[in-house]
């Protein structure tokens, strides 16, 4: 985005802020980020530590603003610790996904034949294979660990922006401006890399943050079925952890339920808001 | 036709085998052998034992020998044999997969049912009050985790207000007639079925009204309507029929994802399927059962999209002249 003149980047706020939701969605997106960046300064200790006795409720003790869970842990400080992780997986699960997808797509569009075949064939075995279970699969084959959960997410979310790129790439590459390209002797990579994946990439991002979304989600799961990483706030796992208490104290797995909620929410609007901004004709449809 | 199915039996077989080498990678991956967790929870230390074993899983040969026999092990409905419950896996995931099949099979009628009604009342009335609810409610559905919106039906429906039960499938030490039975199945599942049923609910709602409104648009709806025909007809015998078809693509993609949801739901709401048993096994690194659900999931989706496509083709005659 930085090559291109100021006047195409102001458009494309002005695109996205005519999005009532998008904005909304932003704002959100920023306060988690907010939250998680001020994370050792609003709290800092381990927010995996005993700090009280158990079951304090909501708004009932000014120290602990949203209650202590089953054991004692200060539920603000999961959940603020929490934002960090959440959004470090769905980032980074992401553009893992991202980077698999779109050298996957632009290769299979860009060379066709068999390699087309394969790939596509490959594309649609990650497409059949339900997610979860290749994720838990993964974690339980690599370990409970932080970065092998985001890795597991990142290789199951592919296949959307392989066929999503595949797509975009079929179209451009017997375009002028490729033709032209190839008459003057640049390379495949060069082509592929420099010319066509500038012009296929917006409908990629609107996916990409659709993912971010997606992948908050599965860590959630994952780390609410007890396959998380253990030494990492999550809020996945409170909701694990609050669940025996569900008929005194539902608070516990009810505030970080809500956190997901509203971070996927958010993540959500601003894909919508993406879309506008970025995909015009598309809208206009 | 006939060669379009046979395209995809093809298509099916090799992705059966794509999935066995994905998982026979991944195992290979995996720090201790399969032996090693065996003998550690049984306490084996004889050496001979430990090579008796060795040879009767085939471990004592080359990687490449072991896929090729697994390969051909699976077309042969033998995915192997557990040791921790001691019985064939086939059977054991054959034993869970019905109560799989019927949470998957019932969320799916309930996203179908609802996110049909849904879109086509937010497309016919659209930008009034009812659209604005329902797409806000498709929304907070879209982004919230399933597992999380189960324990909150659980809290407010079996906890404060005990009209359903909490989990499982049955009500234990209860007896019942056949008639009862089922009831007491069928009370069990409304939770379940609804907490995985309105996330996908939601995204048939959205791509139902959006598709309902492309093709209100288009000219052979002028036509219907021009000839006089009311609008009710108008929409329900033109204008939905037309507009299922994205649906249904939907439904055949997402068919893994449903499955998958319902391995997390399981866990939830205690109900006897395959995500207990995967559960179990992940966490006993019970592998040849790890493998084996994988396999017989990726089979069931695969058999599933197969079913998707034939309703496809009698949904859209187009595609028949093809």
């Amino acid at each position: 985005m930085t090559h291109r003149p100021p006047s195409a980047f102001l458009e494309f706020v002005v695109r996205f802020a005519r999005n009532r939701g998008a904005v909304l969605g932003a704002v959100i997106i920023v306060l988690v980020i907010a939250l998680a960046l001020a994370a050792p300064w609003l709290i800092d200790k381990n927010p995996l530590r005993i700090v009280s006795r158990p079951e304090v409720w909501p708004f009932t003790n000014p120290r602990f603003p949203l209650g202590t869970d089953s054991i004692g842990r200060n539920i603000f400080a999961m959940i603020a610790y929490g934002a960090r992780t959440t959004l470090m997986i769905g980032i980074v699960a992401a553009l893992t996904a991202t980077a698999i997808g779109v050298v996957i797509g632009a290769a299979a569009a860009w060379f066709g034949g068999w390699i087309d075949d394969v790939l596509t064939r490959i594309t649609e075995l990650f497409q059949t294979v339900p997610n979860i279970l290749l994720i838990m699969t993964v974690v339980a084959i690599l370990g409970q660990k932080i970065d092998n959960i985001t890795v597991a997410i990142g290789i199951t979310m592919w296949p959307g922006i392989a066929r999503l790129t595949r797509a975009e790439f079929l179209t451009l590459k017997n375009r002028e401006f490729v033709l032209a390209c190839r008459s003057m002797g640049m390379s495949n990579i060069r082509i592929m890399a420099g010319e066509i994946l500038p012009n296929a990439i917006p409908p990629v991002i609107v996916l990409a943050s659709v993912i971010i979304g997606s992948s908050i989600l599965f860590e959630s799961a994952i780390a609410f079925l007890g396959l998380g990483d253990p030494n990492v706030a999550s809020w996945g796992a409170l909701i694990g952890d609050g669940r025996t208490l569900i008929r005194r104290s539902w608070y516990i797995c009810a505030i970080p339920g809500l956190a997901i909620m509203l971070t996927v929410l958010a993540m959500n609007l601003i894909g919508d808001g993406l879309n506008d901004a970025l995909n015009p004709k598309l809208r206009d449809r | 036709m006939k060669r379009s199915i046979v395209r995809r039996l093809f298509q099916i077989i090799s992705l059966i085998i794509g999935v066995i080498v994905m998982n026979f990678t991944l195992i290979q991956m995996a720090p201790g052998s399969l032996l090693d967790i065996m003998t550690s929870e049984q306490q084996v230390t004889d050496p001979a034992t430990l090579e008796h074993l060795r040879h009767l899983y085939g471990l004592d040969q080359s990687p490449l020998v072991q896929l090729l026999r697994y390969t051909w092990s699976v077309f042969t409905f033998d995915l192997g044999y557990s040791y921790r419950q001691n019985a064939p896996v086939f059977d054991i995931i054959m034993a869970q997969l019905p109560s799989t099949l019927l949470l998957m099979l019932t969320s799916l009628g309930v996203a179908v049912t609802l996110g049909m009604i849904a879109g086509v009342v937010a497309s016919v009335k659209v930008n009034k009050v009812w659209d604005v609810v329902i797409s806000l409610a498709a929304v907070f559905f879209f982004a919230a985790p399933t597992f999380w919106l189960g324990i909150m039906l659980i809290i407010f429906f079996a906890v404060q207000l005990d009209w359903l039960p909490v989990g499982g499938m049955t009500t234990i030490g209860e007896q019942f007639g056949p008639v009862g039975h089922v009831i007491d199945v069928l009370r069990h599942l409304i939770l379940p079925a609804l907490s995985l049923g309105l996330f996908y609910a939601a995204i048939y709602t959205r791509v139902m009204r959006a598709s309902m409104l492309e093709v209100f648009s288009l000219d052979f709806v002028r036509t219907a309507r021009a000839k006089g025909l009311s609008k009710t007809r108008v929409i329900l015998a033109h204008v939905f029929r037309n507009a299922l078809l994205p649906v249904v693509t939907l439904l055949g993609l997402q068919l893994g994802t449903v499955l998958g949801g319902s391995v997390v739901i399981e866990a939830v709401f205690s109900w006897p399927g395959i995500g207990s048993l995967m559960l179990d096994s992940v966490m006993s690194r019970n592998y040849p059962v790890v493998l084996g659900v994988f396999v017989l999931s990726a089979v069931v989706v695969a058999i599933a999209n197969l079913l998707v496509d034939l309703a496809y083709y009698r949904l859209d005659p187009r595609i028949r002249s093809r």
